[in-house]
């Protein structure tokens, strides 16, 4: 049997489906979202199951999470995306006391213990500049690609100055800052060093390493450098940071099925 | 006097250093080249504009080695006392101990300005949930926390009760990380009510003499606080002696900002004004040099003045600048968009006024203290701004927001409702962040727009007078 | 009989009602989006929804605002040129430890005792002062014995209406209005849980139902409307000696709160509330803006060795409330 993991996050819908017994992920898959969720999940989730040579049938027990999460009908049970990606970076990196995980419109850290399970966590959903939507507004103002950002950054001789803690005015300084002929490098370093700062302030002292960097954010070149550079610790990025929340709800779904 | 005054840029400076050494001018021993403070790390130098007079350079670098003269005190086996939001009177305390050396640690809040964030001071902060949604005098934390730009004082002493929820709220968790406070009451200055026996304050305002009474214990607990540590007593001799130092610096900095304020062209730069006016609060760790480097600062402006020259346009707009800025690039942008500095509110008047002399010392103080304008209501600031407008003749009025704080954004309103009822001149409200870079064209762009109303106005005055 | 609406828990609602008048400790509804007498950027969510209900109120006849918190002091300068209504700003000391602290809480009573006379109020004598105390110490009693028989909601709405004299009802634990018996069985269940903050609007009241929804009970509400804003015990010895005294000491003591200075006693006292209702973990709430607060977060965290959850609020409940839920929910994962 498997069992089902379905991730709706802002920006994209992930499945990860595993093995029951074994945890292995057997398929996965990841569609932007839109308008009708439960749908597009679904059909996630078929195509999944079909590229994975299985049928609903084969599936014992289905968890959603993210925050789309009470939209996904063909889910079993919800569960929130703390406890999912806890569970998922400590399957993939048993040793990670601290998640940072920056999705579409959130941000959060997790602090674990030894056996993967939540001790604390704080998270910022209030404001976008703190989240990857900040660098999309960033990468839309720039006219360059989300994906080159990173290597933009790493031109960087002097990150700018961003100040405001809204996304709506940072857009304004951006401007601001490109009338006054600060280089698109100085500027994308300046938005990433932004965002690892509300970070830090979300994080609070003593984060006890290591330190795993999941969500769609991780995947952006330079943010994870960023991050490391704030914090002053070194910062690594899970492998498939998009699926680790799916992965959890799959591992927490199968742990119910038990 | 130097002979043409001018604002010039770092670069121009160094030259310009040269030139008066050559010249044989004469320097303290904290004298040398700005630029030198540059590779300390105050990386902003590079972009302000400066007043190009030797008692200029002295004014800046006088300002930019505080930190080396509290670590000579430390050395030296002097007490040092950080004296926290109470701005300008338990300073005037404690200079009168021979062995105390006080200062400012709330001034922190423009070293992340004037290191272009390089210090990492509000990342700090940030680490300890003071968050930017505070004020930036959250990079006081930080300098505590790093200790790299003070040393850690023996003393703090902190004014609460009707200061600001920032700088309360701040110190507060300066507290809960180590660091004793001891903490004085600064009561909410109210109106007297009928037939309640009233005190009038430095700078005209009545209060109740209860309350003079009540802050005034307040400094003995003070004071008695300051003996123990100094193993000195201050009597009232001293105390006097003490207060009519301070009075010496006020008395200059009153001459120095009528001038600056009232004279034609504008004698010198509101940059350095900002810089003169803030050492009636802490005296820069010196009390004595204080004294000297206003009085060298006033007399190149009496000179300007005398000879008839300045450092602007004639015709500059006349603003009035209520709150201190965090960046202090945004006073050189003002000049830049055609305005002057004529009347400021940094909201420590009480420091400016004349402390009397003609009452006990202490009591003296406490009449200082109570005439603190965050102490009272916005009305009366308020009231008090408008009255500063007609006196210095201000055209309209700047009202700077300090990102965070606590009181700016209801006090801002009153403040900008009451002058707008009061007088006939434009308010234009803005909010400086420590690092206005990315800022710099929206401002630029709201003070020009200030500036030309402004000028509009006067030509609309000039054309109904040219009419009659 | 006249009504002096108020928020702060350092005015007593025992000496306007020995003055004759009705002491309305105001449960706020919330921000009105229309409001505009005062700026909303910057401005605390508490302090914009207390300016509108003091400007709005048709049913007050006086108003009284408290220097506890910077802006609470700056919306008394926004509400006396705002409205007629009349209002008396009382200056409560932050520092707490000296005696003349102390007297300067009671010297500003005695000058409230003088606007509530201006009013039409009678300056009490010793006794109805006494009498007064008495009948509120016994009210503030039944809604605390109360507290294991009430949801947490009912809890506060409790304590809200305890300035009204209202708290006999709740004395009785199988009253109606109390949890069903089956429901307070079910509650021993689930985990339990302090709220922790500056003061409750009405509207979030709905909070504490919310927790309960997801696993957790409140057994300690220390926000400024719940426990933490009441009143201690009288002693009542010294009551009947120099009841303004014991009155004075026993709120200006009493009441433990983010902003004094220092404020090691809400630390004290939380460490022995927290300890005493096995508490498992700490939701801490708070408005944005709201400085005094907010800079606890940091500090209560690094004190405390439980989970702490920061909710905070802008005072928009239905923006809020689905992060809210959001939130809690995996908090109360994580604690289950």
């Amino acid at each position: 049997m498997i069992c089902a993991g379905i991730d709706a996050g802002s920006r994209t819908i992930k499945v990860v489906l595993i093995d029951t017994d074994s945890l292995e992920i057997v398929g996965k898959g990841l569609t932007d979202q839109g308008v009708e969720q439960d749908k597009l999940a679904s059909g996630l989730f078929k195509k999944v199951l079909k590229s994975s040579g299985a049928t609903e049938k084969d599936v014992a027990a289905t968890v959603a999470t993210g925050y789309g999460r009470n939209a996904v009908g063909i889910a079993d049970t919800t569960i929130t995306e703390i406890t999912c990606h806890a569970v998922g970076v400590h399957r993939l990196m048993p040793t990670a006391r601290t998640v940072i995980d920056i999705g579409g419109q959130d941000s959060k850290l997790v602090r674990l213990d030894g056996s993967g399970k939540v001790r604390d966590f704080a998270m910022n959903d209030r404001c976008a500049a703190g989240t990857g939507r900040f660098l999309e507004v960033t990468a839309v103002r720039l006219g360059v690609e989300l994906d080159t950002l990173g290597k933009l950054a790493a031109g960087s001789r002097r990150p700018a100055a961003i100040s405001s803690m809204c996304v709506v005015f940072a857009e304004t300084e951006i401007t601001g800052l490109l009338a006054c002929g600060t280089g698109r490098e100085d500027i994308v370093a300046g938005v990433q060093a932004a965002i690892a700062s509300r970070i830090v302030a979300m994080a609070g002292r003593n984060i006890e390493p290591p330190i795993v960097f999941t969500g769609g954010v991780a995947m952006v070149s330079g943010m994870a450098a960023a991050l490391q550079t704030a914090l002053g610790q070194t910062v690594t990025v899970a492998p498939q940071p998009q699926m680790t929340g799916a992965l959890g709800a799959a591992i927490l779904a199968a742990d119910r099925n038990r | 006097m130097t002979d043409a005054p001018e604002r010039i840029t770092l670069e121009e400076w160094d030259v310009q250093y040269e030139k008066l050494r050559r010249a044989g001018m004469r320097q303290p021993q904290y004298g040398g080249p700005l630029s030198r403070h540059v590779e300390d790390g105050d990386h902003r130098l590079r972009k302000l504009r400066y007043d190009n007079s030797a008692a200029a350079l002295r004014l800046w670098n006088f300002l930019l080695t505080e930190e080396d003269r509290l670590r000579e005190a430390r050395s030296a086996g002097k007490k040092i006392v950080g004296t926290m939001k109470d701005l300008g009177t338990v300073p005037v305390m404690a200079y009168c101990f021979d062995n105390v050396t006080a200062f400012y640690p709330d001034g922190a809040w423009w070293i992340p300005c004037v290191m272009e964030l390089s210090d990492g001071l509000l990342e700090v902060a940030d680490s300890l949930g003071i968050d930017e949604s505070f004020c930036p005098v959250r990079a006081m934390l930080g300098a505590f926390v790093t200790g790299a730009h003070f040393p850690i004082p023996d003393m703090l002493i902190c004014s609460v009760g009707a200061t600001c929820d920032d700088f309360s709220a701040i110190a507060q968790r300066l507290n809960g990380l180590g660091h004793p406070i001891f903490w004085w009451e600064m009561p909410h200055r109210r109106c007297p009510e009928q037939d309640e026996p009233a005190v009038i304050l430095p700078g005209g305002i009545a209060a109740p003499k209860c309350q003079v009474e009540f802050v005034k214990s307040e400094l003995e607990r003070v004071k008695a606080a300051l003996e123990e540590l100094a193993g000195e007593r201050l009597d009232e001799e001293k105390l006097s002696a003490g207060i009519s130092q301070a009075n010496r610096v006020r008395q200059y900095l009153a001459e120095l900002r009528y001038l600056a304020f009232t004279a034609e062209p504008c004698p010198i730069p509101a940059l350095e004004m900002l810089i003169a006016e803030m050492l009636a609060i802490h005296f820069c760790s010196d009390r004595r040099e204080t004294i000297a480097v206003l009085g060298e600062l006033l007399e190149e402006v009496r000179g300007r003045v005398n000879a008839g020259l300045g450092v602007l346009d004639a015709d500059a707009a006349r603003i009035f600048w209520v709150n201190p800025v965090a960046d202090l690039q945004v006073m050189n942008l003002l000049e830049d968009c055609g305005g002057r500095v004529c009347g400021t509110e940094y909201l420590f008047t009480h420091a400016l006024d004349m402390i009397p002399q003609d009452v006990p010392p202490l009591e003296a103080l406490a009449r200082c203290a109570l005439a603190d304008p965050m102490a009272g209501s916005s009305i009366d600031r308020a009231e008090r701004i408008c009255a500063d407008v007609r006196r210095f003749g201000a055209e309209a009025v700047l009202i700077s927001r300090i990102p965070g704080a606590s009181h700016c954004a209801l006090e801002g309103q009153v403040i900008s409702e009451i002058v707008a009822e009061t007088l006939d001149v434009p308010v234009l409200e803005i909010e400086v962040p420590p690092v206005t870079d990315s800022m710099s064209p929206t401002l630029r762009t709201r003070i020009e727009a200030l500036v030309e109303t402004v000028r509009a106005r006067r030509r609309a005055t000039q054309g109904i007078r040219s009419d009659r | 009989m006249k009504t002096i609406i108020y928020t702060c828990p350092y005015v007593p609602a025992e000496w306007i009602a020995a003055h004759g008048l009705h002491a309305g400790r105001v449960l706020l509804d919330g921000v009105d989006p229309g409001f505009s007498a005062a700026r909303a950027e910057g401005v605390c969510p508490y302090v914009r929804s207390f300016i509108g209900e003091v400007i709005n109120n048709r049913g007050a006849d006086g108003a009284v605002v408290t220097t506890v918190c910077d802006q609470m002091r700056r919306a008394f300068d926004i509400i006396v040129r705002n409205c007629d209504l009349p209002a008396f700003l009382m200056n409560v000391p932050s520092t707490w430890q000296t005696l003349a602290a102390q007297k300067l809480y009671v010297d500003e009573l005695k000058r409230l005792g003088g606007f509530l006379i201006g009013l039409g109020g009678k300056a009490p004598s010793k006794d109805t002062l006494a009498e007064t105390m008495l009948a509120y110490d016994d009210a503030r009693t039944s809604i605390r014995s109360a507290r294991e028989h009430l949801s947490a909601k009912q809890f506060a709405e409790a304590i809200a209406a305890g300035g009204s004299l209202k708290g006999e009802a709740f004395g009785d634990g199988s009253s109606d209005s109390g949890h069903p018996q089956a429901a307070l069985e079910a509650a021993t269940l689930r985990v339990p849980l302090a709220i922790v903050g500056g003061p409750l609007m009405k509207p979030d009241f709905d909070l504490l139902d919310m927790i309960e929804q997801l696993g957790g009970r409140v057994v300690l509400d220390a926000t400024e409307t719940g426990e933490r804003g009441m009143c201690p015990k009288f002693d009542r010895r010294r009551l009947r000696e120099d009841p303004l005294l014991e009155l004075a000491d026993a709120y200006f003591a009493g009441i433990p709160d983010a902003s004094r200075r220092p404020n090691s006693e809400l630390y004290r006292w939380l460490k022995r509330e927290l300890a005493g209702r096995a508490v498992r973990g700490i939701i801490f709430r708070r408005y944005v803006w709201c400085d005094l607060w907010h800079a606890e977060l940091g500090r209560l965290k690094e004190w405390c060795n439980l989970p702490v959850l920061d909710i905070d609020s802008a005072g928009d409940n239905e923006t809020d409330r689905p992060r809210i839920s959001n939130r809690i929910r995996a908090f109360m994962e994580m604690l289950q």
